[in-house]
C-alpha cells in the first residue's frame, strides 16, 4: 500500500512538472528497489521543467507553494508582470540575478514558472522575457524588501491586486 | 675396532654412532634431505588450481562506465547503504536506517517542506532521475548509517545547493534527524 501511494504520489509530480509538454512516447521502469515492482514509469521530464526543479522547486515546492517563510508562486508570481518595475523585479531579485545558469535558461524557466503556476494573473499584454533582456536585467542590484513594498504599493494604486494582502508575505517569527 | 670410551652411557652412545655411521652413507643423506628440500619449496609452484586460498575475487567492474564516480560504484537495491544510487549527493544519517525508507521519514519525525534537488545517474539503465534531498525534522540525530556523498554539492555560499547546512525550512521543528532522497522525476 505504501509502495503504492509513493508512486501514486510520484507519477503525479511527474505528470505536473512535465504539465504543458506532451510526455514522451516512451517512459522506463525506474530500476529501484522501490519502483522495480510498482511497474511506476516516468517520462522524461522537459527542459524547462528540469531548470525549475533543480533551481527553484526546493524550496518553491513542485506546485508553487512550500513553506510559509518561502514567497508562493501559485496564483501570484503572474501579478508581478503587469507594471514595469515588477516585471524588472522578477529577474533582479538575488536568486536570479545571481543565478549561475545563462540569460536564456533563466529567461526560459521565467517564462514556464509564470504560465504554469500563474498564468492567469499574468499582465494582459504580457511579452515573454528574452535572453536579453535578462542579460541586462540582472546586472542591477536591488534592495530586496524595499523594491516589493514599493511594486506591491504601486500593483494596489492601479488597481491590479484586489486587496493588499494579495502579495503579502507572513510575518515570521522564528523563536 | 676398540672403543674410546670408557664409561657405560657413553659406551652405548659410541657404538651406536658408529654403527649409524657405517650403515648410513653422509652423502646418501645430504642427497635426501636436499631432494626433500627442493621438492618441499617447488610444489607451490606446480600448476595446480589454488582458486579457494585466492579469497573473495573482485567482481568485474565495468570500468569507468558513467561520468559519475559515484554511479560506477552505485547499486539500486539496498537504501540502508551509502551507495545506494540515489544518495550520490546525500549528507547526513540514511532515513532507511533510521526506522523510515529512502524516502518517507522515520515515525515521529515530519518532512521538511524544502529541499535541495540534485541529480543522480541510476547504474542500472545508465539514466539521471533528479532527486530531491529531503531532511527529517523533528527529533534529535540519528547517528546511524552517516553518508557523504557530494555530487553536484555546491560551497556553503551558494545555499540553495549545498548539503552541509541543516535544510529544515520552514518545518515544524529546525532539528534535523536524518536525510531522505525522493525522485522527483527522469531528466531529459
Amino acid at each position: 500500500m505504501r509502495q503504492f501511494a509513493a508512486a501514486l504520489a510520484l507519477a503525479l509530480a511527474a505528470s505536473i512538472v512535465s504539465a504543458g509538454s506532451p510526455p514522451a512516447a516512451s517512459g522506463s521502469n525506474v530500476p529501484d528497489i522501490e519502483t522495480r515492482r510498482s511497474g511506476l514509469q516516468l517520462a522524461p521530464m522537459p527542459r524547462t521543467a528540469q531548470l525549475y526543479a533543480t533551481n527553484c522547486q526546493g524550496c518553491h515546492g513542485e506546485f508553487g507553494s512550500s513553506a510559509a517563510e518561502i514567497p508562493t508562486l501559485a496564483g501570484r508570481v503572474g501579478y508581478f508582470t503587469r507594471i514595469p518595475e515588477g516585471r524588472r523585479y522578477l529577474v533582479q531579485v538575488p536568486n536570479v540575478a545571481l543565478n549561475a545558469n545563462s540569460d536564456a535558461d533563466i529567461a526560459a524557466v521565467l517564462n514556464w514558472l509564470l504560465a504554469t503556476y500563474s498564468r492567469a494573473q499574468l499582465a494582459a499584454d504580457f511579452q515573454p522575457y528574452t535572453a536579453s533582456e535578462v542579460a541586462e536585467l540582472r546586472q542591477a542590484r536591488i534592495d530586496v524588501v524595499a523594491s516589493r513594498r514599493r511594486i506591491v504599493d504601486a500593483l494596489l494604486a492601479a488597481g491590479q491586486i484586489p486587496s493588499a494582502d494579495t502579495l503579502a508575505l507572513p510575518h515570521i517569527v522564528l523563536y | 675396532m676398540k672403543p674410546i670410551c670408557s664409561g657405560r652411557f657413553d659406551g652405548l652412545i659410541e657404538s651406536l654412532s658408529r654403527g649409524a655411521a657405517q650403515l648410513t652413507s653422509r652423502r646418501g643423506f645430504l642427497s635426501q634431505c636436499g631432494l626433500w628440500l627442493v621438492a618441499a619449496s617447488s610444489l607451490p609452484l606446480l600448476p595446480v588450481a589454488r582458486r579457494a586460498q585466492a579469497g573473495e575475487r573482485p567482481v568485474a567492474k565495468p570500468a569507468r562506465k558513467f561520468a559519475s564516480e559515484f554511479a560506477n560504484h552505485a547499486q539500486t537495491n539496498d537504501p540502508t547503504r551509502c551507495n545506494y544510487w540515489r544518495y550520490c549527493a546525500s549528507d547526513g544519517y540514511l532515513c532507511a536506517c533510521c526506522g523510515g525508507g529512502p524516502h518517507t521519514c522515520p515515525p515521529g519525525t515530519s518532512p521538511s517542506p524544502t529541499s535541495w534537488i540534485g541529480s543522480c545517474i541510476n547504474p542500472d539503465d545508465g539514466r539521471t532521475y533528479l532527486i530531491a534531498y529531503r531532511d527529517c525534522c523533528g527529533q534529535d540525530s540519528c547517528g546511524r548509517c552517516a553518508c557523504l556523498g557530494q555530487e553536484g554539492d555546491m560551497p556553503s555560499y551558494r545555499p540553495q545547493v549545498n548539503n552541509d547546512i541543516v535544510w529544515c525550512f520552514g518545518a515544524s521543528s529546525m532539528v534535523y534527524h536524518c536525510s531522505s532522497a525522493g525522485l522527483v522525476g527522469l531528466a531529459e
